[in-house]
């Protein structure tokens, strides 16, 4: 094996091929979306997480949570949505108790963006952001690869998105009931899972109300018939 | 300053563009598992350390302690492992000790997926994190870029898809100890017996909420057959071509010398030698 | 002999496989293009003694760090006038390159088994090693990426061993060992069978001292070396394993040993 002259020196001095650390990285190829609805806003995912072409986690929980009732759906580098989401709670949980009530979800919004804008060129995370709060009921924020940061009605995101643009457009509703903007969930998560080959598993979703987080899940074992949690 | 030093980067950077060869890394191949049951975990590992094809260490240990009740298996590069876990064991015991608590597994966990996330994958631990605190049995992954998982049943390293395929054929849930640990010492031995950069021994750590029991050696399958011959040589066969006696006063003056008693070899690891 | 014999795994050459493949880390464009070779690991033996050679490979084929089969042979009988080759008077061992080795086994066995047809008389050992040379070097500019050893008996009996490069060049020797681990046991052969830098105890002082006086060695003697050379080569290559198979060519035929080999 030659040690070619365009390979990569590490800060270290020790010759780490970087093709294999490349590889080596783990990546949410992903299906993500996040709704409003009547009451609030329901979050959405599968549960597939790949190293390559290998399934390294078929159960991955994808909806993390940032503070009560402010979620996000993560899609990307796994390590580096992770230490994103774990920064924000931390600011989140600061934020609540000096200021004694809870943050709104536009403000734990403008943190993400500030993170994922600031460190365009070192992060790799597409996240979607969706909460309750007492001043302006359920809302979904977007913040997609460069940082940007958008309010919708819904959002959709990761690689398995791009197969139900068209099923979100045709189905989506203003104002849905619960049980409605579940089964919008559900169906297009199934459409995603079913045409994307980085997205699988099981679909986890989290519907956030004035009542609190409610998480459910589905398994392919009952063609994500029955509820399980 | 604390950390790495980064002093010889641009000496290096210069001999690499002139071609010169880098150091090769002990690394990379391995099979490490964990596993949960009733009021415990275990982790387990393959002995075999590589450095390309050829065959490092036969029996080196990959299952690193940092706490009495957290144990972590690591693949990677070997240096990695070892050094990021001494690191993270220390800061945990000096974090135990402020705290007056004992440590907990996702302590142990997060300090290292921030550690590693801080490197960017350039230090290459890929690690199962197991043990158990007063919340109960943890069991993670760490993946070398900072990511990890939680799973009742877990694989890393070159083996982990030949060790995996035994876990999802023969995992159920509410295990008992002695199931677990046949069960992660299969999925090591799946490694052992299929993936190249895996081999030797199963060593294997059991953790519960009373006592960790380390198992070095828990399983040999791969025991080296008696040689055919002799491969003694006679006293002299090799060639002298000149002599130089030291003596005890003279080396004493660059090292301390003990006096060695009744006669017995000080050995400081056991080596097969032929007789 | 040749450049191409370098294992070493840190120097030139292409010898390493895991990943398939000349891998350039530009930093610019990816370069996409077909590479017909494979190293399929393994490792070759062979010894000539007064009245008989063996010649021994071990049976794993494998590809990065996954074995392709736990049986693969890399010895092959050549030039018999049936389907069993029971009549056969050489074998050829070929490393490397496991699809290409059984093109070239196929092509010599081929060539042997018309040059009996024709002249109706087996072919020499000589004969043969200076046309599997030229086989070689007809594909100069596409080898054959295989390290070929051969191994009959010569005109006068004795025990006789060629060893090639993947381009043809060739010559015969006492013992060669070629393949993945041919740098661990090249040198154990070098002690054990010509005894280098071995030396009469006593025999004299400084330069004077006399080298251990070379012996033939006997059958069973070669045996057991090749059996201790690939336990051996087993411990510290990974890509050796599994099984060996060795064949001893006598004036009385080809008798064929096979011994189970660690398989982690």
């Amino acid at each position: 094996m030659e040690f070619g002259t365009s390979g990569m020196l590490n800060e270290d001095g020790i010759h780490v091929d970087m093709d294999r650390l490349k590889k080596g990285e783990v990546n949410l190829g992903t299906s993500i979306m996040a709704i409003t609805f009547k009451d609030g806003v329901i979050l959405g995912a599968d549960s597939r997480t790949t190293t390559g072409a290998y399934i390294a986690n078929r159960v991955t929980d994808k909806l993390t949570q940032v503070h009560d009732t402010i979620w996000c759906c993560r899609s990307g580098s796994a390590a580096d949505t992770q230490a994103v989401a774990d920064i924000v709670q931390y600011q989140l949980a600061m934020y609540g108790t000096m200021n004694g009530k809870p943050p709104t979800t536009q403000t734990a919004a403008a943190m993400f963006q500030e993170l994922c804008y600031e460190n365009k060129d070192r992060l790799s995370a597409g996240l979607i952001i969706a909460g309750w709060d007492e001043r302006h009921g359920g809302q979904v924020y977007s913040i997609p690869a460069g940082g940007s940061l958008h309010k919708q009605a819904y959002s959709i995101g990761g690689s398995g998105s791009t197969y139900i643009y068209g099923y979100c457009d045709a189905n989506w509703k203003e104002g849905m009931e619960e049980s409605q903007a579940v089964d919008f969930v559900k169906g297009a998560l199934q459409e995603a899972i079913k045409w994307d080959g980085s997205s699988g598993g099981v679909i986890r979703m989290v519907v956030l109300t004035k009542k609190g987080a409610n998480r459910h899940l589905y398994l392919p074992d009952s063609d994500y018939k029955i509820r399980h949690q | 300053m604390p950390g790495f030093d980064f002093s010889n980067h641009t000496r290096n950077a210069a001999l690499h563009a002139r071609g010169v060869p880098l150091p090769k890394a002990t690394s990379t191949g391995t099979t490490i598992v964990g596993c949960i049951f009733e009021g415990g975990v275990v982790i387990a590992a393959d002995t075999r350390a590589t450095s390309g094809p050829i065959v490092a260490d036969k029996n080196c240990e990959k299952l690193h302690y940092i706490a009495p009740q957290i144990w972590c298996a690591g693949a990677g590069t070997a240096a990695d492992t070892e050094f990021t876990t001494a690191l993270i064991s220390s800061q945990l015991e000096l974090h135990a000790l402020s705290t007056g608590r004992k440590p907990r597994v996702v302590t142990c966990m997060t300090m290292l997926k921030q550690h590693l996330f801080r490197y960017q994958g350039h230090i290459g631990a890929y690690l199962v994190v197991a043990g158990v605190d007063p919340t109960g049995v943890g069991l993670f992954t760490v993946h070398a870029h900072g990511s990890t998982d939680k799973l009742p049943y877990v694989t890393m390293g070159s083996g982990s898809l030949a060790a995996m395929s035994v876990f999802e054929t023969q995992w159920k849930s509410q295990m008992t100890e002695q199931e677990a640990i046949d069960l992660a010492s299969n999925a090591i031995q799946a490694g052992i017996f299929n993936d190249l950069g895996s081999g030797s021994n199963v060593d294997v750590a059991i953790i519960t909420k009373d006592k960790t029991t380390l198992k070095r050696g828990y399983v040999k399958p791969n025991e080296r057959s008696k040689k055919q011959k002799s491969y003694v040589f006679k006293r002299g066969t090799t060639a002298v071509l000149n002599e130089k006696v030291i003596t005890k006063q003279e080396i004493s003056k660059y090292v301390t010398v003990h006096e060695l008693e009744g006669g017995e070899p000080a050995l400081a690891e056991k080596m097969d030698i032929d007789v | 002999m040749a450049a191409m014999f370098s294992q070493n795994p840190l120097m030139n050459g292409p010898n390493y496989s895991f990943n398939q493949g000349p891998s350039t880390a530009s930093a610019g464009n990816k370069e996409h293009s077909f590479y017909p070779y494979t190293d399929n690991g393994g490792s070759t033996l062979a010894i000539s003694g007064s009245d008989f050679t063996i010649i021994a490979g071990d049976t794993r084929s494998t590809s990065g760090y996954n074995i392709n089969t736990r049986y693969s042979p890399k010895v092959f009988k050549i030039g018999g006038t049936t389907a069993s080759q029971d009549d056969a008077t050489l074998v050829l061992s070929v490393v490397g390159f496991a699809a290409d080795g059984e093109a070239l086994k196929e092509r010599l066995d081929a060539i042997v088994k018309m040059y009996r047809y024709q002249h109706g008389k087996p072919m020499s050992v000589k004969a043969c090693a200076q046309r599997l040379s030229t086989i070689l070097y007809g594909k100069r500019f596409f080898p054959y990426y295989v390290t070929a050893i051969l191994g009959g008996l010569d005109e006068e009996g004795k025990g006789a061993v060629y060893s090639y490069d993947p381009v043809g060049s060739y010559e015969r020797e006492q013992c060669r060992a070629a393949g993945a681990a041919a740098s661990l046991i090249m040198p154990f052969l070098d002690n054990q069978v010509n005894y280098k830098n071995q030396y009469i105890p006593d025999s004299g002082v400084g330069h004077e001292l006399k080298e251990r006086e070379r012996i033939p060695l006997g059958r069973n003697e070669v045996e057991d070396l090749v059996k201790d050379a690939f336990d051996s080569a087993v411990e510290r290559h990974i890509e050796v394993g599994d099984g060996l198979q060795m064949l001893i060519i006598t004036k009385n035929g080809i008798e064929e040993i096979y011994k189970p080999l660690k398989k982690d």
